[in-house]
């Protein structure tokens, strides 16, 4: 066994293990100890992902030495190194990015709490990516969905708590779900680890026996995990949470949570059920079918925000969406296109919201459009982070969402009869209504004054941009976003490569 | 065609080329003499009138195109000069500038455009079916290519054919002609009658003979619905012309009817006929433009418009009601005044051909349409000179030589000419049997 | 060395344009300097390279493994951007006066002149990908040219243009994807699609033909897609000129004739029922647009609805999938510009001088505004087709192609030109008339106030004169370099 492979185990506990010690840390060291944990987990996943690339097989590890079927298990392959990657990379950049509105959001004393909260999520996150057992993942599900809201909860105003609380509630009912599957598989198969399950399942499959409770398990399973990734109609506790959240808070919440649970989703698919068994549940057409009014909805109702954060939010409720389309079109190509999604809305829509926070620290901090008036020319990376994430959106070759729309595309046109129609319809439509209120921010946010400013708003305005304060780690994080959109842009052959290995290393 | 100038080689195929022969340098001739003559009376009719500038402009520019229509050796030639021809001579028809001839130049403009478009498909279709775009006796279609095609190639030359003949008059796109003429000025009324209907003459003349040729179409049911186009426009010139009591909407409707018989003669497709209609487009193209020349002095002096209102004028006018008996006279076609020999040659070369049913039911109508335009022209010399008892005599007087000499002429020209018939009959002989 | 040649032909005027609102010239002069400059320069050098550098191919990236963006300089790319380089400069001297009195300038010449890489971009694409990318960029940096005045009016009508556009967009995205995932190519080598063309394959290739037809066909302003142009009239002059007129338009024309003739290839085409289906569409649309016209009073729209039928004889042209169709659309296509651009810009000045926009006011103008009223004349004659001017050759080869294709959607094709020219006459002579012959009843001290525009109007409007002549009588030259598109798209001939 070589080095590589205790990564994944190294890197959950180190982020635990940081957790629990930040609780006596003052805020300063904190802070530091966060970034540095961050930091090294994703180097190590970087280290680990290239071994996969030089040729390294799937392997698993087993916690503590006990063998299966008793003990607990982790498994990696190249997918989920590169999903690790992602995740610690993008909550790192998000960190960074909106480092100056947690410290005006949350009070001194509650910062600690904060980045415990991040540790812990990037932690069961990683988790979530890694483990092959199921009742560990519902464990870290559990987690997840307490520090996400404990992320939430962290600026404390009336409106945060009440979204939080909501959120809370929606989530436990997803988690809740989630736990009645995995206790109805366990009483199918008597197995809690994912390899073993598959066995399970497929020979009851083929018996014929147990056939409704199994298929009741994976729709359970399906839906509960959807609640908590904001599938339409399970998203509306979303806009709230996400918009009343601090920035840091809402670009991890948008770009990883909800991918974390879309993550383990496909993981179950592919591990517990098997890749010949899913595609004749019927499951698969219900994601399919509401990722599309998901994609239809979430962007109408983008279109009548006058909100930034909010209007972000929904556009998160209308990518997601996407995802499912591609999961429910039940090939591989599709569930690739859904990778690559994540990927990408990961990068950009923690960009965005990163973006949207420094916007809105150039307009005296209000989050109305009509105060946002010329927001990117005050502040210029913000202005050129919304220029870049329209251009993604609305698939612009060069930029990461020409990749999605490109391999969706590929991926609906393969597939036959009524699934093929309406997904096209549906990436027809969204990226028509994407394209109007993307733009439309792109109009607010440059409009410029042809004259000096007159009005007492446009005063105001130039009030605000003396009071912005110019902060190098922002400005750091939106570049190197900028880039990884770009990144995945130029070089999505090599992405396409590594999703197509890792989901074949995956089932 | 002789003496062909290539004036510009705009493509492999498409030139413009001009070139003389018989029947162009017929053309040529006759409507230069008009335009002179009636140039030389628009010189007094001009004080009836503003923008004369504007007016002789057009006046000459219209000759310069209708000159080269004449002269045109080729399709896309003639078709260039006949659009440009429309275009410049649209401002003429309204010249008075009042909101109904604005109106009326337009409805001139676009039968024109209209008849001139259904012209150019032909000469997509010559171009393809076709050897060449240059006029030549006999036709220009090849038989190898029209082979399996003859249906579509006889709907086109029908189409394209009837198009020119909006020009000309000919039912159902003649309805500019009554429209145009009572809005426009005298002199201007004179040319549209007698000449530019010509022009489509010639152009029909050219397609008929020298692109689809008279092989293609002689028996065939597009001469025989094309004779009947040019039958109905006969008889119902004739007939609204009777009716009408606007003078120069009579001419109008005599100039759709009389127009008709020269086509009459073209597609009857013998020499015979042809010769007819040849001597037809002389004779007419004299008496329509002194018909209309006096009802322009009539107006001039008189401001009378309505042949109603015109009862004992001719003592008044002599000179001009005197010249207005002689052309019709002419126009009727009694012997020996110009117009008898036309009928006659029409009504033989008719018979002579043989199509079942329209072989004498042409002559018949040709009779039937005398006996109208009897009717729709004796009158007014008639109640002119000799006004029923005690009807009120019309104000008028006789006006200046400018105004009378051209119409003397013109109607010497129709004396002359009906009884010293055979220089102008044998060199039209000559003519029509180059078509062949 | 020539590929890189062709990124800068493309990038210069895009980087030129985008620079301009961060230099944010105050003195008039300067900006027009400037941005003269980087036109003309673009001009020059994309006149050199479509003379020089024929047959110059460049990768510039590999976006995946079975999609590039790449360039290349062939002779249907070379036509158009002839047009387009020919025309741009001319524009832009226009545009500075037009625009004299209006706001936010920098902003509109920046995006106008960005405008002009972009669509040198499409020109020289080497495959439907990196036309797509140029196809979308060009809708995004025309947007803010239609919204510019910023009234309610042009935002209705920027909304409009994006949403069409981006739907059009995405479902020609989703043909050529469809193309590519059955083994077709994208690149436009001329092979057509080549084993990939199956009885299995027919009915799906066929689906995508459709898409990308229809999907492109919103630009090229196919009915029942077109309902963005007219509207987009709010436009200021120079933006409804040149780019709806000219560059944005004949883009979507230039796409469906590279889907057609270098991505397809006309064998496929030739006889099959995707091709009636479009040549139906476009043959009606023609009538449509001229029936429009016709009964339109608002002087722009009337030339937009004008439009809309003109690119649909391109469109017929192109689906007869023959030699004689590929060069007849190709001369309309240039010939089409000249005119309509001319069209627009006497529209423009008769707005800019007097404020008049419905054709019911313009009795009398030709007299206060001789020169812009002459060529208007010029051009309105030449768009109904009379020879010897240009027009009359592009329609009489659309017709003649149309005539030896020999099918029954061709000669409907015909009667709808023939119809349409008659309509033509109708609508565009009477503005000339009541012009000229305002008739009696009419004031001319109304009009005193009413001046010609000055030289930056004018001279391109003489130049556009010249040229509507000059080509009419003397093609040869550009007949000839239009043929050369047949050595690449017909190998075989």
């Amino acid at each position: 066994m070589n080095f590589v492979q205790n990564i994944p185990a190294l890197s959950i506990l180190l982020l635990m293990f940081c957790g629990i010690v930040c609780l006596v840390l003052p805020a300063r060291w904190a802070r530091h100890l966060a970034d540095c944990a961050i930091a090294l987990v994703c180097a190590a996943s970087v280290v680990l992902w290239v071994a996969f690339l030089r040729g390294q097989e799937v392997f698993t590890y087993s916690m503590g030495e006990i063998g299966a079927p008793f003990g607990n298990e982790l498994r990696a392959g190249m997918l989920e190194a590169a999903a690790a990657t992602l995740f610690s990379a993008v909550t790192l950049l998000s960190i960074l990015g909106g480092r100056a509105h947690l410290r005006a959001d949350i009070g001194k004393k509650k910062v600690n709490l904060y980045y415990i909260s991040v540790l812990f999520l990037l932690c069961s996150m990683l988790a979530l990516v890694y483990t092959n057992d199921l009742f560990t993942a519902y464990v870290f599900v559990e987690i997840n969905t307490i520090t996400a809201c404990g992320i939430v909860m962290s600026k404390e105003d009336g409106y945060t708590l009440a979204a939080s609380m909501r959120y809370f509630i929606m989530s436990l009912i997803g988690s809740g779900l989630f736990l009645i599957a995995v206790s109805i598989l366990y009483a199918l198969t008597g197995h809690l680890l994912m390899s073993n399950i598959q066995e399970e399942v497929a020979a009851l499959y083929a018996s014929g026996q147990y056939r409704a409770p199994l298929q009741v398990s994976i729709a359970l399973m399906g839906v509960g995990l959807s609640l908590k990734s904001a599938l339409w109609p399970f998203s509306s506790w979303l806009p709230d949470a996400h918009s009343s959240a601090s920035a840091s808070s809402s670009a991890m919440l948008s770009g990883l949570v909800l991918k974390s649970f879309i993550f383990l989703l496909v993981k179950v698919f592919y591990r517990v059920v098997g890749v010949t068994i899913i595609p004749t549940h019927a499951i698969l057409d219900l994601l399919l079918v509401f990722g599309i009014l998901g994609m239809i909805m979430g962007s109408v109702n983008a279109l009548f925000e006058r909100d930034i954060k909010r209007m972000l939010a929904y556009s998160s409720i209308g990518q997601i969406g996407y995802i499912f389309c591609g999961i429910g079109l039940g090939t591989i190509a599709g569930v690739a296109a859904a990778m690559v999604q994540i990927a990408v809305h990961a990068c950009t829509k923690a960009m965005l919201f990163c973006a949207a926070g420094g916007l809105m620290d150039a307009s005296g901090g209000s989050k109305k459009f009509k105060d946002l008036e010329g927001a990117g020319r005050r502040d210029t990376y913000a202005g050129v982070a919304f220029i870049v994430g329209t251009l993604s959106m609305i698939g612009i070759p060069f930029f990461g969402g020409f990749i999605t729309k490109l391999s969706l595309v590929t991926a609906a046109v393969e597939v036959g009869g009524w699934r093929n129609t309406l997904s096209i319809l549906a990436i027809i439509v969204s990226t028509i209504l994407t394209a109007i209120y993307y733009i439309n921010v792109l109009a607010i946010i440059f409009r410029g004054a042809e004259t000096g400013p007159t009005t007492a708003r446009e005063k105001l305005r130039e009030q605000w941009k003396k009071q912005m304060r110019l902060d190098t780690e922002y400005e750091l994080a939106i570049v190197l976003f900028i880039l990884l959109n770009l990144a995945i842009g130029l070089q999505s052959d090599r992405l396409m490569d590594v999703i197509r290995t890792g989901l074949a290393m995956f089932g | 065609m002789t003496n062909v100038y290539t004036l510009l080689k705009i493509t492999d195929k498409l030139t413009l080329q001009f070139g003389s022969d018989p029947t162009g340098r017929f053309f040529l001739c006759l409507v230069t003499i008009m335009w002179i003559l009636v140039g030389i009376y628009a010189q007094k009719y001009k004080e009836h009138q503003k923008h004369n500038a504007r007016f002789f402009t057009f006046y000459i520019l219209t000759w310069v195109m209708l000159a080269s229509l004449t002269m045109a050796a080729n399709y896309l030639t003639m078709y260039l000069c006949f659009e440009f021809m429309t275009l410049l001579s649209m401002p003429l028809v309204l010249h008075n500038g009042t909101p109904e001839s604005i109106a009326a130049a337009k409805k001139y403009l676009f039968y024109s455009i209209f008849g001139a478009t259904l012209g150019l498909m032909g000469m997509f279709f010559v171009n393809t079916y076709g050897t060449t775009l240059a006029f030549t006796a006999g036709g220009v279609l090849d038989p190898a290519k029209i082979a399996g095609h003859e249906t579509l190639i006889l709907w086109v030359a029908f189409l394209s054919i009837a198009g020119f003949g909006a020009k000309a008059g000919l039912f159902p796109l003649h309805a500019w002609l009554p429209t145009a003429h009572p809005v426009a000025p005298a002199p201007a009324s004179a040319v549209l009658s007698g000449c530019i209907t010509k022009a489509g003459v010639l152009c029909i003349i050219r397609l008929v003979y020298q692109i689809y040729g008279v092989q293609l179409l002689r028996g065939t049911w597009v001469q025989m619905a094309l004779i009947i186009l040019a039958l109905i426009t006969v008889f119902m010139g004739s007939m609204m012309a009777f009716g009408e009591d606007l003078m120069k909407k009579r001419f109008a409707f005599s100039t759709v009817s009389q127009v008709s018989y020269v086509l009459l003669g073209v597609f009857t497709m013998n020499e015979t006929a042809l010769l007819g209609a040849l001597l037809h487009a002389a004779y007419h193209s004299i008496i329509k433009d002194g018909l209309f020349l006096c009802a322009g002095t009539i107006i001039f002096w008189t401001h009378k418009e309505h042949v109603s209102e015109m009862k004992g004028l001719g003592r008044k006018m002599p000179v001009t009601f005197g010249s207005l008996a002689i052309f019709s006279l002419g126009l009727v076609g009694i012997p020996p005044f110009a117009g008898f020999l036309s009928k006659w040659y029409l009504a033989s070369g008719s018979l002579s051909e043989g199509l079942p049913v329209l072989s004498w039911l042409a002559p018949a109508i040709l009779l039937l349409s005398a006996l109208l335009t009897a009717g729709y022209l004796f009158p007014i010399c008639i109640h002119g000179f000799f006004p029923a008892e005690g009807e009120p005599e019309a104000e008028g007087k006789e006006g200046s030589a400018l105004m009378l000499v051209p119409i003397l002429i013109l109607a010497a020209a129709t004396v002359l000419i009906g009884i010293f018939a055979s220089p102008l009959k044998d060199a039209l002989q000559a003519a029509a049997a180059t078509m062949f | 060395m020539n590929g890189i040649a062709i990124l800068i032909v493309i990038m210069l005027p895009i980087l030129g344009g985008a620079l301009l609102p961060l230099l944010d010239f105050d003195a008039r002069k300067a900006r027009m300097y400037y941005v003269m400059a980087i036109v003309l320069a673009t001009s020059v050098l994309c006149l050199s390279l479509i003379s020089g550098s024929e047959g110059t191919q460049f990768v510039l990236y590999h976006l995946t493994s079975t999609i590039d963006i790449a360039f290349r300089i062939d002779r249907f790319g070379s036509v158009f951007a002839l047009l387009v380089s020919v025309l741009w400069p001319l524009s832009t001297l226009y545009a500075f006066e037009y625009m004299s009195h209006s706001h936010k300038r920098n902003r509109f010449f920046g995006f106008f002149t960005m405008s002009f890489g972009i669509t040198l971009g499409v020109a020289f694409s080497g495959n439907l990908i990196t036309m797509y990318l140029f196809y979308e960029l060009l809708t995004l940096s025309t947007l803010p040219l239609i919204t510019h005045d910023g009234s309610r009016e042009a935002k209705v009508a920027g909304v409009k243009y994006l949403v069409y556009s981006i739907a059009g967009a995405t479902a020609a995205f989703i043909g050529m994807i469809a193309v590519l995932t059955r083994g077709g190519s994208l690149e436009f080598n001329v092979i057509g699609l080549g084993s990939a063309v199956t009885e299995a394959n027919r009915n799906f290739l066929d689906a995508a033909f459709l898409f990308m037809f229809f999907g492109f066909g919103v630009k090229a302003a196919l009915f029942p897609l077109h309902g963005w142009l007219p509207t987009a009239g709010v436009a200021p002059t120079p933006v409804t000129a040149l780019l709806h007129a000219v560059a944005v338009v004949k883009s979507g024309v230039f796409a469906i004739g590279r889907v057609v003739y270098y991505t397809y290839d006309a064998g496929y085409l030739a006889g099959s029922i995707v091709q009636k289906v479009a040549l139906w569409f476009a043959a009606f649309t023609i009538v449509y647009g001229t029936v429009m016209a016709w009964k339109e009073l608002h002087f722009k729209k009337r030339l937009a609805y004008s439009t809309v039928s003109n690119l649909s004889y391109i469109l017929f042209a192109f689906l007869l999938a023959t030699p004689q169709g590929l060069t007849a659309g190709l001369l309309h296509m240039i010939f089409h510009g000249l005119m309509k651009i001319a069209l627009f810009f006497v529209a423009g000045a008769v707005m800019h001088q007097s404020g008049k926009t419905y054709v019911t006011e313009l009795g009398g103008f030709a007299k206060a505004m001789p020169i812009s009223f002459g060529v208007f004349t010029i051009a309105s004659v030449a768009l109904i087709g009379v020879p010897p001017l240009c027009g009359f050759l592009s329609k009489y080869a659309i017709a003649v192609a149309a005539v030896d294709e020999g099918s029954v959607s061709g000669y409907l094709g015909i009667a709808a030109l023939l119809i349409s020219a008659v309509f033509t006459s109708m609508y565009l002579l009477t503005i000339v008339v009541k012009a000229y012959f305002p008739g009696e009843g009419f004031d001319p001290a109304s009009l005193k106030d009413v001046k010609e525009a000055n030289w930056y109007m004018t001279l391109p409007l003489i130049a556009l004169a010249v040229l509507m002549i000059v080509l009419g009588c003397l093609p040869g030259g550009l007949t000839q370099f239009i043929a050369g598109t047949l050595a690449d798209a017909f190998p075989g001939l």
